[in-house]
C-alpha cells in the first residue's frame, strides 16, 4: 500500500463520533473518497485472460462520499455503532480503519437492500450494548475509554453480557457476530456496496485487486512481490450491468 | 386448469450437470426432447467477481424453488430432524455447474468393486458392519469410453497418469487406464503448489495436478481460465468454466430437437395402469401443465429425484413411483468431505488468484491404493491442495491463538498473515448403510404443501476412522512443506445435506436392492430413467460430477440404441 | 449467603488432588494466597466480573518456599466446563520476587505488564483469550472461583498463549509450592439506573 493513498483522519476520533450523530454519516469520513470509477483507455475486457485493464495505482481526484442521513439507524444508534466498529477495526498507524472505510454506510445500505431482517437486531443490540456499558462501566458506550470499550466488547463477544439482563436478544454473542460479519464485509468487500472506501480494506490485506484474467507473468510478478495492485470494483468492468 | 401439451419423445426433468449432458446425445439422435428446468438462463454478465454477492448473499442461488424445498436432516431415527439452513444446489439452466468448483474426476476401478475387492484382499468380515454396499453392475472399463466422451464434449483439463497401461508419473499412477490423454493440459500451478508437490515427493508420494471441467487453454471457442479468484460459488465471467449451459445444452438446442422450458417446477410424474410413466406435471407461475412423454428422465439432483418418486403415488405404485421394493431413498449417503485440516505458514502463499480446481492431488491414500491389513477401515481419501482466497474470507481466518480476532493487534496480524493460511477438505470413501436413508418429512412442506425430503444420515466408524487417518496424512504433508501450526476439524457425525449426495435410486442388477438397472432405467417402470449421483452406490475419494455425467451419456445412448424396447 | 464448609474442602482437594509433583517427587508445600479486596470464602466484588469493569483482581502471597524462582496463576471454576474446570485466567512467567499481582492486568498486548511483574505473559483461558475474564455463572447460581498459585523452582521461559493443560504439563516437576484462594460469585441482574 502506497502512502499517497492514505489519508489520516482530519479530526480526532472522539469528535468524529460526536458529530456523526448530529450531522449524519457524511461527517464520519472527512476527506474520504467514494468508489473509483476510472476512465481508462481500455473498454470492457475481452474474453481472453490477461487482456484486462492495466494496473492503476495512481488515480485522479474523485467525488466525495455521498452524504445524507442513514436510512435505517437513528443518530444515536449511528453514534454507538460507529464507536463499536471503530474498535473492531481501528484507524491507526497501519492505516485507515472501518470508519474510514465507510462500513457504517455499508451496513445501512445492507439493511435496506439485502439484510432487512437484521434491522431489529441492530436496534435491540445497540441499545443493549449501551445499557450494558452504563450498568457495568458507569457510562454510555461512546464516552468510555478505548480500553473500557474493548473490555465491554470482549464481554459482548463471549456472551457474558447476556447474563446481565440488559436486553440482548438471543445472546450478546450473536449481536457481536452479526456486527463483526457486516463490518468485515463492509471493510473487505467490493466498494460497489458502499464500503472498502478508497480500497483501504484491500490495501490492509495487500490484496492485489479484482482482475478478470491473471496471466502467468502476473502471477510470477505477484510471487516476486512486484505486482502493482489494481484498484477497481468488479463493477468498473463494464460487462456486469 | 391443466394444459395438456403435445406428447414428446423424452422429457428431462432438470438441466443441470446430468440432465444437461444427456440432452445432447438424445437431441443428436433426432429424438424430440423437452428439458424442464425450474431455474432460468444466466450468462457471463451475471457473474461479477463479487465476494459479497457470491459468498455472503448467496447469489446466484436466488431462484427460490430449491430454497423452499430445503430438506430436513437428522443423524439417526432417534433424533429430531431440523430443516437445513440453506440449500446447497441452485436452479438454473446448467444447474449448479454454473458456480461449482468444477473438479472433474473419474472414479478409480476399485470404487466399482468395493465388495469383491475387499473380500478378495482382506476377507468378507472387513466390509463394515451395517453397510449395504454392493459392487456396481459393471466395472470401470465399461464406463471409460463415456468418461472419455464427456471429457471432450464438456471440456476437461488434466494430466493423464495411465494411458492404456503406460504410466506417466506426472499424472495419477493409481488411476484406471485411459484410452487417451485429456483434451487439454492441466491448469497451471503456483509456486506454492510446486512447493507442496515437492513436499509430497519428499514423502515418497506421487503428486499430480487435478482434473477440472475448466479450460486450461482456448477450447471450443471459449477462452482459457483467468484464475481471477472468484470461482468458488461464482459463475465464470469469461465462460472458461464448462457448465452445461455453455457446452452440451446449447449444442443440443442447435440440433433443433431440444426445447428448454425455464421456470418449470415439476411436481409429480404420471403413470398409466400398466405401470409405465406417461408424462410429467409441472407449473410455471400459476399455470399448470401436463407434458406427456414416451420416456421420462429425472435429473433434478439426488434429493429431488427421490422426492419426485416418493410424491408420485399411484395405484400401481402406492408407496411412490418405482418403490414397490421399498428401495427409493435407501442406500443414501453424502460424501464425507469434512474433518478438514488447516495450516499456518511462515510465508505468503500468493494464492489470491486461483481456483478450487487448481491444485495438487495425492491419491496414495485413496481407495485400496495402500495395504489395509493392519488397519480398522477400508477405503481412504484424496488429499487435495487447492487455491482459494478472497479478501473477506482471508480477513476472517483464525489467528492461531496469536490475537483476539479484532482490534489493533488483530489488524497487525492480518496485515502480516492474510496470505499465510491454507485449508483442506478431504474427500473420503463413504459407504451406504442400512440406517442412512431419505424419506418424506412427516411435517415440513414446501409452499405447494408437498413434504420435503428428510435426510437420516450419520457417518459410521469406517468413515470416522478414514477421517482420522487422512488428517494424519494431511498434517504430515503440510508440515513437510513448512507449516508451523496445523489444526484439525472434528471427525464428523451427522451427514446433513451436501453438494455430493449419492444413492436413493441406486443402480444395480438386483431389483430387491436397487431402483434402476445397469443402464439407469427403473426396474419397475421401464420407461423411467434416473440421471445423477442418486444412482451411484459408492463415492470413491472424489467428486461425483464427471461420473454422473458419464453415466448420463451412457443412459442416453442406451435409450437411443434401444428406443423401441424402452419407449414403446 | 452463608459460606458453607464444602468450599474449603474443595480448596483442599485442589491442592492434593491435582497437584503437580515437586522436585524428586516431594509434595509441594502450601503457602498463603490473599487479596486486599477479596476474602476467601466470600463473594468477590462485581468489578472483577462482567457485571462490572471485569478487571483482574489483585492477589498477594506470602510464605513462598525458598528457592522460588517464578510463579504461575490459574483462575478456574470447577462447576463449569465440559469437562471442568472452566478457566478464567492464566498468567505465568511471573518473577519469583513478585509479592502478588496488581489489580487490572491489561488484556491488550499493546499495553505493557506492570513493572513489578515485568516479563509475565498470559495464556489462553476457556474463551481462548489471553486475558482475565471474570465470573459469568448462569443467573440464579453461585459458583466458586479458585485462584491457584504455583511456585516454581526455575525460570521457565514459556511462550504466551498456553492453555491450562499445556501450562500444567510445562511446569510438571517444577512446582515446589502451591497456594489457593476461593471466592464466590453470583450474577446481579441489571439495575434500572447506572451506579
Amino acid at each position: 500500500m502506497t502512502d499517497s493513498n492514505r489519508r489520516p483522519p482530519a479530526i480526532s476520533r472522539r469528535d468524529l463520533l460526536r458529530t456523526a450523530g448530529a450531522a449524519g454519516a457524511a461527517a464520519l469520513v472527512p476527506g474520504a473518497v467514494g468508489a473509483v470509477r476510472e476512465e481508462t483507455p481500455e473498454t470492457s475486457p475481452t474474453a481472453s485472460p490477461g487482456a484486462g485493464p492495466a494496473a492503476s495505482s495512481s488515480r485522479a481526484e474523485t467525488a466525495p462520499l455521498s452524504s445524507g442521513p442513514l436510512a435505517n439507524l437513528t443518530a444515536r444508534e449511528t453514534e454507538i455503532l460507529s464507536a463499536m466498529i471503530d474498535r473492531l477495526i481501528p484507524s491507526d498507524d497501519l492505516g485507515p480503519g472501518a470508519l474510514d472505510a465507510g462500513v457504517v454506510r455499508y451496513i445501512d445500505r445492507a439493511l435496506s437492500e439485502a439484510e432487512s431482517d437484521a434491522a431489529d437486531a441492530y436496534r435491540a443490540g445497540l441499545a443493549a450494548l449501551d445499557t450494558y456499558s452504563r450498568y457495568t462501566r458507569e457510562g454510555p458506550f461512546i464516552d468510555l475509554s478505548t480500553v473500557d470499550q474493548d473490555s465491554v466488547l470482549i464481554d459482548v463477544q463471549i456472551g457474558a453480557a447476556t447474563g446481565a439482563g440488559v436486553g440482548f436478544v438471543g445472546g450478546s454473542g450473536s449481536f457481536f457476530n452479526m456486527v463483526k460479519s457486516h463490518t468485515w464485509q463492509g471493510m473487505f468487500g467490493d466498494p460497489q456496496y458502499g464500503g472498502n472506501v478508497n480500497f483501504v480494506g484491500w490495501d490492509l490485506l495487500d490484496y492485489p485487486g479484482v482482475r478478470l484474467g491473471v496471466t502467468p507473468e502476473e502471477q510470477r510478478l505477484l510471487e516476486a512481490d512486484q505486482l502493482e495492485p489494481v484498484r477497481r470494483s468488479a463493477y468498473d468492468y463494464g460487462m456486469f450491468g | 386448469m391443466t394444459t395438456q401439451l403435445r406428447e414428446t419423445d423424452v422429457v428431462i426433468v432438470g438441466l443441470g450437470a446430468a440432465g444437461g449432458v444427456a440432452a445432447l446425445p438424445l437431441a443428436e439422435a433426432g429424438l424430440n426432447v423437452v428439458g424442464l428446468e425450474a431455474g432460468t438462463w444466466l450468462d457471463q454478465r451475471d457473474f461479477a467477481p463479487d465476494e459479497i454477492r457470491n459468498n455472503y448473499r448467496d447469489w446466484p442461488m436466488l431462484v427460490k424453488k430449491a430454497e423452499q424445498e430445503r430438506p430436513t436432516s437428522r443423524a439417526t431415527s432417534a433424533t429430531r430432524a431440523n430443516q437445513i439452513g440453506g440449500h446447497p444446489m441452485m436452479n438454473a439452466v446448467g444447474g449448479t455447474t454454473l458456480h461449482y468448483w468444477a473438479q472433474s474426476w473419474r472414479l478409480n476401478p476399485w470404487d466399482f468393486r468395493v465388495v469383491s475387492e475387499t473380500e478378495r484382499r482382506y476377507g468378507p468380515s472387513r466390509i463394515p458392519y451395517g453397510s449395504t454396499v454392493e459392487d456396481w453392475p459393471f466395472g470401470y472399463d465399461e464406463l471409460e469410453p463415456y468418461y472419455d466422451r464427456v471429457e471432450r464434449e464438456v471440456g476437461v483439463s488434466g494430466q493423464a497418469g495411465n494411458v492404456r497401461g503406460n504410466i506417466n508419473s506426472r499424472g495419477n499412477r493409481f488411476e484406471g487406464p485411459r484410452e487417451r490423454d485429456f483434451p487439454m493440459p492441466p491448469l497451471r500451478w503456483t509456486a506454492f503448489h510446486d512447493r507442496m508437490a515437492d513436499a509430497a515427493s519428499s514423502l515418497g508420494w506421487g503428486p499430480f495436478p487435478g482434473p477440472a471441467a475448466i479450460n486450461s487453454e482456448a477450447y471450443q471457442n471459449r477462452p482459457g481460465c483467468g484464475y481471477h479468484g472468484f470461482c468458488n460459488k461464482g459463475g465464470c465471467p469469461i465462460n472458461a468454466k464448462n457448465a452445461t449451459h455453455i457446452t452440451t445444452i446449447p449444442r443440443a438446442v442447435d440440433t433443433g430437437n431440444l426445447r428448454v422450458i425455464t421456470r418449470a417446477h415439476v411436481t409429480t410424474l404420471e403413470v398409466g395402469s400398466d405401470g409405465r410413466v406417461t408424462g410429467v406435471n409441472y407449473v410455471v407461475g400459476s399455470n399448470e401443465y401436463f407434458q406427456p412423454a414416451k420416456v421420462v428422465l429425472v435429473a433434478s439432483y439426488t434429493y429431488e429425484n427421490v422426492r419426485m418418486l416418493l410424491l408420485s403415488k399411484s395405484r400401481p405404485y402406492p408407496d411412490g413411483l418405482s418403490n414397490n421394493h421399498g428401495q427409493v431413498g435407501r442406500h443414501y449417503f453424502s460424501h464425507h468431505q469434512g474433518a478438514g485440516v488447516s495450516a499456518f505458514f511462515p510465508y505468503d502463499l500468493k494464492s489470491w488468484y486461483g481456483l478450487p480446481a487448481q491444485g495438487v492431488a495425492v491419491d496414495d491414500w485413496a481407495d485400496d491404493n495402500f495395504d489395509h491389513a493392519d488397519l480398522d477401515f477400508i477405503g481412504g481419501g484424496n488429499l487435495w491442495v487447492m487455491s482459494d482466497r478472497r479478501p473477506i474470507s482471508a480477513a476472517n481466518m483464525g489467528t492461531y491463538g496469536q490475537s483476539r480476532n479484532w482490534g489493533s493487534a488483530w489488524k497487525r496480524f492480518i496485515h502480516e498473515h492474510s496470505d499465510r493460511t491454507h485449508g483442506s477438505y478431504i474427500q473420503k470413501t463413504t459407504l451406504p448403510y442400512e440406517d442412512n436413508y431419505l424419506d418424506l418429512d412427516p411435517t415440513v412442506t414446501d409452499p405447494l404443501g408437498l413434504p420435503v425430503i428428510r435426510i437420516t444420515g450419520q457417518f459410521k466408524n469406517n468413515e470416522r476412522a478414514i477421517a482420522g487417518f487422512m488428517q494424519d496424512k494431511m498434517e504430515e504433508w503440510y508440515r513437510e512443506a513448512g507449516a508451523i501450526e496445523v489444526n484439525r476439524g472434528g471427525l464428523g457425525n451427522t451427514m446433513g445435506a451436501s453438494t455430493h449426495a449419492y444413492g436413493g435410486t441406486r443402480m444395480g442388477d438386483n431389483p430387491e436392492t436397487n431402483v434402476v438397472d445397469r443402464w439407469g432405467f427403473s426396474h419397475e417402470a421401464p420407461n423411467l430413467g434416473v440421471l445423477g449421483a442418486s444412482v451411484m452406490g459408492t463415492s470413491g475419494a472424489r467428486n461425483p460430477t464427471l461420473t454422473s455425467q458419464a453415466l448420463s451419456w451412457r443412459t442416453a445412448e442406451h435409450l437411443v440404441d434401444n428406443w423401441r424396447d424402452i419407449a414403446e | 449467603m452463608k459460606v458453607s464448609l464444602p468450599v474449603f474442602m474443595g480448596a483442599a482437594l485442589l491442592l492434593t488432588g491435582s497437584a503437580a509433583t515437586g522436585l524428586r517427587g516431594q509434595e509441594p508445600m502450601t503457602f498463603i494466597v490473599e487479596s486486599p479486596t477479596m476474602t476467601t470464602g466470600r463473594f468477590m466484588p462485581r468489578d472483577y466480573s462482567p457485571d462490572g469493569r471485569n478487571l483482574s483482581p489483585p492477589l498477594t502471597w506470602s510464605g513462598l518456599p525458598s528457592g522460588t524462582r517464578q510463579l504461575a496463576v490459574i483462575s478456574q471454576d470447577y462447576g463449569a466446563g465440559r469437562p471442568p474446570p472452566w478457566v478464567h485466567w492464566i498468567i505465568y512467567n511471573i518473577p519469583g520476587d513478585a509479592g502478588g499481582l496488581p489489580e487490572g492486568i491489561p488484556f491488550d498486548p499493546d499495553h505493557p505488564m506492570p513493572p513489578e511483574i515485568s516479563g509475565a505473559v498470559q495464556g489462553n483461558n476457556g474463551w481462548g483469550l489471553p486475558a482475565y475474564r471474570g465470573p459469568a455463572p448462569p443467573l440464579g447460581t453461585v459458583h466458586n472461583y479458585h485462584f491457584a498459585v504455583f511456585a516454581l523452582d526455575e525460570e521457565l521461559d514459556l511462550p504466551p498463549g498456553l492453555d491450562r493443560r499445556e501450562l500444567l504439563l510445562a511446569i510438571e516437576g517444577h512446582v515446589i509450592g502451591q497456594g489457593d484462594m476461593v471466592t464466590l460469585y453470583e450474577r446481579q441482574p441489571m439495575n434500572q439506573f447506572p451506579r
